[in-house]
């Protein structure tokens, strides 16, 4: 028999023993910016060595081991400022990181390449690039902003732009592209190329999709519920 | 997330009849993923991060709140529910469940029909994934910009089958915006470039 499921993350359990069993977590620390060198350290022996608010990292983290928090774990958050760091991060993780990568892949694919199909497919990916981008720059320069102006007290002028409804839209068009791009390479059009080369480009798009998921997640169900909160406070 | 495996969410108050569900199913079966929630609210929350495919519900957790039990099954359509049965209900609660098993039934038995309904499922879409005539002809005009209002006009049918195919369209292709439903017509020659 083996294990179906992965542990729930609490205060206690050791660092670790949590990455042997899902090393997507390697991929929370960074966000984190936490160093992989964990020791023997327990979660919240390595928040504290971090200064890292302790019921941020296990709600997120668990978010990486298929737990979704309760509204009680929801209510608990008290540092959204570091909620908004990891977005930040988990931003310059597509642009730096993943988008770099994929298209390294598609160029190298593109070679000899003489398939119709696949110049629709890279329009395809260049066209949700773009996409995402936009996405990104609207939180960067209108969402964000905002959510730290109501934090700090501050008045903001981006107050009447931000709308959480956009915000929803903007996450569910990112989803749905980039299962298409996997759907329509998995099931519909077959690119000739190495396979060595194709499996990194979808093992990427994989990779993309999980952490784009915990992206919105965060986002949706955990930053604009409690930014709302404080919003009705705020408003009275 | 991971499409190949199936997931069950088993909704029971005791941890031990779940923990037992857990590893008598996964002994023998690998295409199932678990988990375990203690209250039907908890399930919208995993639904969003999970496609779940299967409910293991013990009918006390209905009992009383049928109409909002009812109203769950409507809001998701696509899941199956079958009750874990180990004391004696009446005929109309388990009238709201697809399947029921006995706790004491032999495991094989419990996993012959979970497998039943979930490849149920599977073995229809399989049959199913061909476009239609009519499903092709929808989408030539939807990747052309089309609305669905012009397309409705244009076909001499109503805005409401419209939507059917668009929907059967997106469920068979497994792709849903517009932009990849327009690549997948271009490769399949349903609309050219030119």
């Amino acid at each position: 028999m083996y294990k179906t499921q992965k542990s729930y993350i609490n205060r206690d359990k050791k660092m670790i023993d949590l990455i042997n069993e899902n090393y997507s977590l390697l991929l929370c620390l960074q966000h984190f910016h936490i160093d992989f060198s964990v020791g023997n350290m327990t979660v919240k022996q390595m928040c504290e060595d971090y200064h890292m608010n302790l019921n941020v990292f296990i709600v997120i983290a668990n978010l990486y081991n298929g737990f979704f928090p309760s509204s009680h774990d929801i209510d608990q958050i008290d540092d959204i400022h570091s909620i908004i760091s990891y977005l930040k991060s988990n931003h310059s993780f597509f642009l730096d990181d993943k988008y770099p990568e994929l298209k390294y892949y598609l160029e190298k694919i593109k070679k000899n390449q003489n398939n119709k199909d696949f110049f629709l497919i890279e329009q395809f990916f260049y066209d949700y690039y773009e996409e995402v981008l936009e996405h990104f720059q609207y939180e960067d320069d209108i969402a964000f902003p905002y959510f730290c102006s109501l934090l700090d007290d501050q008045p903001s002028s981006q107050q009447n732009v931000f709308s959480a409804r956009e915000y929803q839209n903007h996450h569910t068009d990112i989803e749905t592209k980039l299962t298409d791009l996997k759907n329509l390479l998995l099931k519909h059009i077959r690119i000739e190329s190495d396979l060595n080369t194709k499996r990194k480009f979808l093992n990427t798009l994989f990779g993309l999709e999980f952490d784009l998921k915990i992206h919105s997640v965060i986002e949706e169900k955990i930053l604009v519920p409690l930014i709302e909160k404080i919003e009705q406070q705020k408003n009275g | 997330m991971d499409k190949c495996r199936k997931n069950i969410v088993v909704l029971e108050p005791s941890k031990i009849v779940y923990e037992g569900l857990f590893a008598s199913i996964s002994q023998t079966e690998s295409e199932y993923a678990f988990f375990h929630i203690h209250a039907l609210s908890e399930l919208k929350e995993l639904t969003y991060i999970k496609d779940v495919s299967v409910v293991l519900i013990n009918p006390v957790l209905v009992q009383n709140k049928e109409s909002e039990f009812i109203r769950i099954k409507k809001q998701y359509d696509y899941i199956h529910w079958v009750g874990i049965i180990y004391c004696f209900f009446d005929h109309a609660t388990l009238k709201l469940f697809d399947a029921t098993f006995q706790i004491t039934d032999d495991t094989t038995v419990i996993i012959r029909k979970i497998n039943k309904i979930c490849n149920n499922k599977s073995l229809e879409s399989l049959h199913d994934e061909r476009l239609s005539k009519r499903e092709t002809v929808v989408l030539k005009w939807l990747s052309k910009g089309l609305s669905n209002k012009e397309i409705a006009d244009k076909l001499n049918i109503s805005i409401y089958t419209i939507n059917t195919h668009r929907r059967n369209i997106m469920e068979k292709t497994g792709i849903r915006s517009m932009a990849g439903l327009t690549v997948y017509a271009v490769s399949k020659g349903i609309i050219s470039l030119d």
